[in-house]
């Protein structure tokens, strides 16, 4: 199976101390890497105001990751794991590298269209930016 | 009685005469449209979808803050006719918005 691209983020309680942060997430990294998955990368978004009350708290600590795997089962055993953890209260992993290739596609798309025909008034080069912009946090 | 019956049905037919008057002179006609049209002719701002403008190929479900326009006070997502995002890129901000809802990044109804 080919590989495939996850978002993971998982929300924890906000009293939760940093270490114990730090620790769920080398358990998930060690559990990753275990079944044969690899946590790109992790990014601590901090504290931050939920949109709505969970468990009636109205902030958490947010923690973002990239997840690689070629099977289901690393999802799988993160998800198990949050479930687990006392301390999440939230987390959602979402599939991504089928949106990037369809990202991809258009891009080429376009930049073949760019070139076939030239124009004069709208050059090829600003388009660019914007969709690099929405690849950066993924990639 | 009679006489008053035979004015009315006098003026009925008469009625009949300031018609054709009517549609001509146009107080309400259809040729009459045209020139009272100034009165309501206001000019509707031609929307362009954002995303477009962009040139935005993802939309990206982690950054709230170019969700939140597309959504009301109450949390529902803004249809297109009103926000004139185009049928491609409403596609992908519906599924943007409802992953956001999920990760509460955005609320899925308006807390009271």
């Amino acid at each position: 199976m080919e590989e495939r691209l996850y978002d993971l983020i998982f929300i924890c309680r906000p009293d939760t101390p940093e270490a114990d942060i730090d620790k769920i997430i080398a358990t998930l990294e060690h559990a990753a890497t275990e079944k044969g998955g690899k946590i790109d990368s992790v990014n601590k978004w901090g504290r931050k105001r939920m949109a709505y009350r969970v468990q009636k708290l109205r902030e958490g600590y947010f923690v973002y990751m990239v997840v690689r795997s070629s099977h289901g089962e690393v999802v799988k055993e993160l998800e198990r794991r949050l479930k687990v953890a006392d301390a999440v209260i939230k987390y959602l992993t979402v599939r991504l590298d089928e949106e990037l290739k369809r990202q991809d596609k258009l891009k080429r798309h376009r930049e073949r269209r760019a070139a076939r025909r030239p124009r004069k008034t709208a050059p090829p080069a600003p388009a660019m930016p914007g969709a690099e912009q929405a690849a950066a946090p993924t990639a | 009685m009679a006489e008053e019956n035979a004015q009315q049905q006098s003026y009925g037919g008469g009625g009949g005469g300031p018609r054709p008057s009517g549609l001509g002179g146009g107080p309400g006609g259809r040729p009459g449209g045209p020139a009272k049209r100034g009165k309501r002719n206001f000019v509707r701002k031609k929307k362009v979808c954002r995303f477009c403008v962009d040139k935005a190929d993802f939309i990206d479900y982690k950054k709230a803050e170019i969700l939140a326009p597309f959504i009301q006070e109450r949390g529902k997502i803004l249809p297109r006719r009103m926000t004139g995002t185009c049928a491609r890129h409403q596609r992908w901000l519906t599924v943007a918005i409802k992953r956001a809802q999920n990760i509460a990044l955005l609320p899925f109804a308006a807390e009271l």
